[in-house]
């Protein structure tokens, strides 16, 4: 128990110790704020991976980290689409994920936004027309958010994430 | 010991109608086998105990225009003299028949499987010919990797279904998981047969992800592929880049530089390092302890933030090239680095005290998800499962490549095959990954970081079409392997790529047998497989 005190206590606060996020200033689109007004001081996300290589997984992890620790913001991970506010989305839409990503936006409550994340998401990046690749996110699901990056840094994760929650990521 | 010519005798004289034939770069002998006597030779090699061979790879291709017909390429690794052997067939014209291994060598049931889907090949004796990377809706007949098969055409839908596997009896009910299940993570699909609390039976769907990756390959030329294979399995970065460049420098018989080879081992074990200490917390998490986990998140992040304060990106993203890397380090930062992983080391040893000392952790972890090494062998598990289940097999020390020629690597081992052991093999691989980091800063030649593969923009030896070559790379998952062969023109008639996880999927089939389902995502995660990698 000592042990454990000790390196709390010789460890202290990591949390906003990173780099600020350089991505443009780009603001989110009037309609998305609008559709986001609801989830201002709490937003649950589900994330749903439809084929991205899981760098941008990895990056959506780190949010959750003591260091970027997105839940001082009032975000937080669902397990469950029926739990969420909003969906990330991840990689390039496969076809055997087609079907599964629109049960998912069906099964979400609404109101409710979707969020693309990453290259992959909004465009299809690397595997652009392949036989495999039926289209970007907003070819299925209406997508109102999205953040480019292959993968996106998390500090530029979070400052969409926080300016959806009606809040500046300052450290 | 047996050297190289030994066992190409012994096949010989067993086999007298091997014809042992040239060609094919990375270091190996091969032999091109009668379709007939293939099961003989491949059981012969593979039971034969001398060699502790396994079957490491197994890779179809469409050899149009070259040849009217398809082969079929058996890799063997004999790991007690650290040979390697690949077998070949050749199919003629219109036969799409080839003899099924699978009923002898377990190992081959994927890779057979995978074959028939996207060549339309058929194993013949194969006793699971249910479709594996194409799932029900893809239309009949659609074999992806074959030549004629346009690699742009997005995909038709049918009416189809998919048997499971099913256990009949009173009491038994299944749990269908995914492939969208809990947490941050990919999708696959797991279905468990329970009677009570213990799983009697799981199996496996996976490739949702199948992107087409090998198809995408053939659209490129040898020298920009690079960022396609950094994006097959995103934590694997470095890994799958640098397998595909050694490949394609051994097919354009490229050298690169002793700095260039420095560097790459260096972000190779970085990225290890981040990722095995991410692992480390992320299975404390998965028993409800969170606090190591948040301490990991907080060294992962740490070595994260090197990486991009070295090279521009968390990831080692566009690192490495064809014939060496792009990113050198400068004096003050090779002085940088080992006073900051000291720093990290002092941390993580804290830490790691902290766990062990938690009987009730350690309790939750010993003796869940056993992998037998007989499993483990029988599967041909590589890299961390494999070691953590007694597979003494590490290719950087058995096959050294990038700088490892160089270095003594520690092979960490554990016999018991349990949670436990592969959070151990992590933790003792984090403080050699550091040692070697150490030793890599500190050895540091001078020179140039790569070999310029275009002089008035050509290769210095563009190879023949059908030419190709093997490579290796030790992950931080395990044994990532590439095979590349040259089309006309510099371009890639097929490059076939396996991660470790493509061995290790099923493999965790058995060992979570006999555990209770609220021990699985432990298991998953002492594993911790990529399904992007898997599913191409």
């Amino acid at each position: 128990m000592f042990r454990i005190i000790k390196k709390s206590l010789k460890t202290g606060v990591v949390t906003g110790r990173y780099p600020q996020s350089a991505a443009p200033h780009e603001s989110i689109d009037p309609a998305a704020a609008e559709k986001a007004k609801p989830f201002r001081r709490s937003l649950v996300i589900r994330e749903v991976d439809t084929g991205s290589c899981n760098a941008c997984e990895m990056e959506m992890n780190a949010l959750m980290n003591p260091v970027y620790d997105a839940e001082r913001f009032g975000i937080r991970i669902a397990a469950s689409p029926r739990h969420a506010d909003a969906l990330v989305v991840t990689g390039p839409v496969t076809i055997n994920m087609e079907r599964a990503l629109k049960d998912v936006y069906k099964q979400t409550p609404d109101p409710k936004l979707v969020i693309a994340l990453g290259d992959c998401a909004i465009n299809c990046g690397m595997f652009k027309g392949s036989y495999a690749v039926t289209g970007p996110v907003d070819r299925h699901v209406p997508v109102d958010v999205r953040i480019p990056g292959c993968p996106p840094r998390p500090a530029d994760i979070l400052k969409v994430l926080t300016e959806l929650c009606g809040k500046h990521d300052r450290h | 010991m047996a050297g190289p010519e030994s066992h190409a005798a012994m096949l010989k004289a067993e086999f007298p109608s091997l014809v042992q034939i040239e060609g094919g770069g990375g270091g190996f002998s091969r032999f091109l086998v009668q379709k007939e006597s293939l099961p003989a030779v491949a059981q012969y090699l593979h039971h034969h105990q001398k060699w502790q061979s396994r079957l490491a790879l197994l890779w179809a291709v469409d050899d149009r225009p070259m040849r009217e017909g398809a082969s079929l390429h058996y890799l063997f690794a004999l790991d007690n003299v650290r040979q390697w052997v690949v077998l070949s067939i050749e199919l003629e014209g219109d036969d799409r028949l080839f003899p099924s291994i699978t009923p002898h060598i377990h190992a081959a049931q994927w890779y057979e499987r995978e074959i028939r889907d996207m060549f339309g090949l058929i194993p013949v004796g194969h006793p699971d010919l249910r479709r594996l990377v194409r799932h029900e809706h893809w239309p009949k007949g659609t074999h992806p990797l074959q030549k004629g098969f346009p690699w742009n055409e997005v995909l038709g839908r049918q009416q189809g279904n998919y048997r499971f596997l099913h256990i009949e009896g009173e009491g038994v009910f299944e749990v269908p998981v995914g492939p969208i299940h809990a947490g941050i993570i990919e999708p696959g699909h797991f279905r468990f047969s329970v009677a009570g609390e213990p799983i009697m039976q799981l199996e496996l769907r996976h490739f949702w992800k199948h992107r087409g990756v090998e198809k995408l390959f053939e659209q490129r030329t040898l020298t920009d592929a690079v960022p396609l294979a950094e994006r097959i399995s995103g934590d694997t970065t470095v890994g799958h880049s640098l397998a595909y460049c050694q490949a394609v420098e051994t097919l354009i018989g490229l050298e690169v530089p002793r700095r260039g080879r420095f560097l790459r081992s260096l972000f190779l074990e970085l990225e290890r390092l981040h990722n095995h200490v991410g692992d480390v917390g992320a299975i404390c998490n998965d028993t409800a302890y969170s606090l190591p986990h948040a301490h990991c998140g907080r060294l992962k992040e740490q070595v994260m933030q090197l990486n991009d304060r070295l090279t521009g990106s968390r990831f080692l993203r566009g690192v490495n090239r064809v014939g060496g890397v792009t990113v050198d380090l400068t004096p003050n930062q090779l002085t940088e680095i080992p006073k900051e992983l000291d720093r990290l080391e002092q941390d993580f040893s804290e830490l790691e005290s902290i766990i062990a000392a938690n009987s009730s952790l350690i309790d939750r972890l010993e003796t869940t998800g056993v992998l037998t090494t007989r499993t483990a062998r029988d599967h041909a598990v590589v890299g961390v499962v494999g070691r953590a289940s007694g597979l003494d097999y590490d290719l950087r020390r058995d096959r050294p490549f990038a700088a490892y020629g160089e270095l003594a690597v520690k092979v960490a081992m554990y016999h018991y095959g349990d949670v436990r052991a592969r959070m151990r093999v992590r933790m003792d691989e984090i403080h050699e990954s550091i040692r070697l980091v150490k030793q890599l800063c500190a050895t540091m030649p001078t020179g140039p970081i790569a070999a310029e593969p275009r002089l008035n923009s050509r290769l210095p030896k563009t190879p023949k079409a059908g030419e190709w070559a093997l490579s290796a790379v030790e992950g931080w998952r395990g044994e990532i392997l590439y095979m590349v062969m040259a089309g006309e023109n510099e371009t890639i008639h097929r490059c076939k790529v396996r991660d470790p996880s493509f061995v290790n999927w099923p493999a965790i089939q058995w060992a979570v047998v006999g555990n209770i389902i609220p021990d699985f995502p432990l298991i998953n995660k002492s594993f911790n497989l990529s399904y992007a990698g898997n599913d191409l």
